[in-house]
């Protein structure tokens, strides 16, 4: 290693004694927002993975090591989610088309979400739609971030999220009207 | 305004994964950060061949003739009617005992567990996963019958290939689609259609490899690379096995031949 390696360890190896404290904190933000285990370990996977690139790149362009922290790794963990709901709308995008999108309700709406309710029906939804209420909702993120990690314009991810969340406003008040949901929600 | 959705908040909470998967990850990082050559779970392909096994009826007829065709020559393998291909890549094996000839495929994955989840969920089958001295593996069959392995590891399959290895892999089956379903959910492999009805190229296989639909069951056939295909096929001739006359193809020569068992295989010189 170069004489820089007595002053700051390989971020490397660095990174591997981060691993156990974030492990389960990355993990974690995987498990409540897919919420399917195989997925969440193959998503873990594929953040740690990215990250060993991502630091051996950085060690190879002789450039200042990152910031290593689990909250680095958590915003890495919310591209691959992204990225996972991305191929998964690419697949069933046939099927969208087909579908198409019922008109929004311009009429606020300021009723007391049921928590548990509401995360069955994001579970429910689109890929896009899934996608963008949690990375706003559920991560908090303002919306100019979240645009950043969908790659689109600021515009366009308030529109997203707008036909988002009446897609979300439709299948919850039929749920909590106690009917029969139509369409996708069928699948679950 | 409040928005009904702020409700939805969830901090990350700490949820502490199979203690086994955590262990294999660990393992995995420490060999990407050393070696700087680990590969994505999901989002970079895999599948190659890294070893290859001839099944046919007879092994000590098979030996005679291919050590006369190709020049192979055999070290004893680890079952009583099984044969190791000595110094080819990627590694190749032979068994006998078997009616319908085919060639077998064993696939490198970065993850064996996790191509077993894969595999599953696509409709095949995976036994748990056991540790042998050239690491972890699992006995898997597709959705249409067809029996395979995949391994933790590398494939050894050489950009060039010398006379006497396996050079391309050519897939028949009943049925394309399931095919390239099966095999895309499990390796993630894309396919362009190619020059013949229904056959299709895997974009992302090593050796290079194509599937078309054919017979009534799947069935495995390699091509091997030979120097002088009219040499080779006066070999396979002379040694009791068939041969059609080599036809020149856009990449190269290739002839379609039988062994003296029955088992189809291809040469080809390019």
């Amino acid at each position: 290693m170069s004489e820089r390696s007595g002053v700051q360890p390989d971020p490397g190896f660095a990174l591997l004694g981060l691993y156990d404290a974030a492990l389960p904190q990355v993990y974690g933000y995987l498990l409540s927002r897919c919420g399917q285990r195989a997925l969440a370990e193959d998503l873990t996977a594929d953040t740690f993975l990215a990250a060993v690139a991502v630091v051996t790149a950085w060690r190879r362009s002789q450039s200042m090591p990152p910031e290593l922290s689990t909250a680095w790794l958590i915003g890495v963990a919310r591209h691959k989610l992204v990225d996972h709901w991305r191929r998964a709308a690419r697949e069933e995008r046939g099927l969208r088309l087909v579908a198409g999108e019922a008109s929004e309700p311009d009429d606020p709406w300021d009723d007391r979400l049921d928590v548990l309710m509401a995360r069955d029906v994001l579970a429910v939804l689109g890929p896009h739609h899934r996608a963008v209420l949690t990375l706003r909702y559920l991560d908090g993120l303002p919306v100019a971030q979240v645009a950043d990690c969908l790659g689109r314009t600021t515009h366009a991810t308030e529109a997203l999220l707008t036909r988002a969340k009446a897609a979300f406003r439709r299948s919850y008040t039929q749920r909590s009207a106690g009917r029969p949901s139509t369409g996708r929600e069928g699948r679950r | 305004m409040t928005d009904p959705l702020d409700a939805l908040r969830e901090p990350v909470v700490l949820i502490t994964p199979d203690p086994r998967f955590a262990a294999a990850l660990r393992a995995r990082l420490e060999r990407a950060v050393i070696r700087g050559d680990e590969m994505s779970a999901t989002q970079t392909t895999a599948g190659h061949v890294g070893y290859a096994s001839v099944w046919l009826p007879d092994i000590e007829r098979a030996e005679t003739f291919y050590r006369a065709v190709l020049g192979w020559s055999f070290a004893p393998g680890s079952i009583e009617h099984g044969r190791q291909i000595e110094d080819v890549r990627p590694r190749m094996g032979m068994a006998g005992g078997v009616e319908h000839s085919s060639l077998f495929l064993a696939h490198a994955v970065p993850d064996v567990r996790a191509a077993v989840r894969r595999i599953h969920a696509a409709g095949g089958q995976a036994d748990e996963p056991v540790q042998q001295p050239y690491g972890l593996i699992s006995d898997c069959v597709d959705d249409q019958g067809l029996r395979f392995s995949v391994y933790e590891g590398a494939a050894d399959v050489p950009a060039q290939s010398r006379p006497g290895e396996l050079v391309y892999i050519t897939v028949e089956v009943p049925d394309t689609a399931r095919f390239r379903a099966f095999y895309g959910a499990v390796f993630g492999w894309t396919f362009t259609p190619g020059r013949i009805n229904d056959g299709w190229g895997v974009n992302e296989a090593r050796p290079m490899m194509g599937v078309h639909r054919a017979g009534d069951r799947p069935t495995i056939l390699p091509m091997y690379q030979v120097t002088d295909i009219q040499d080779a096929v006066g070999r396979v001739r002379r040694a009791g096995g068939t041969a059609v006359d080599p036809a020149q193809r856009p990449y190269g020569l290739e002839s379609l031949c039988s062994d003296d068992q029955g088992s189809r295989f291809y040469l080809g010189q390019f």
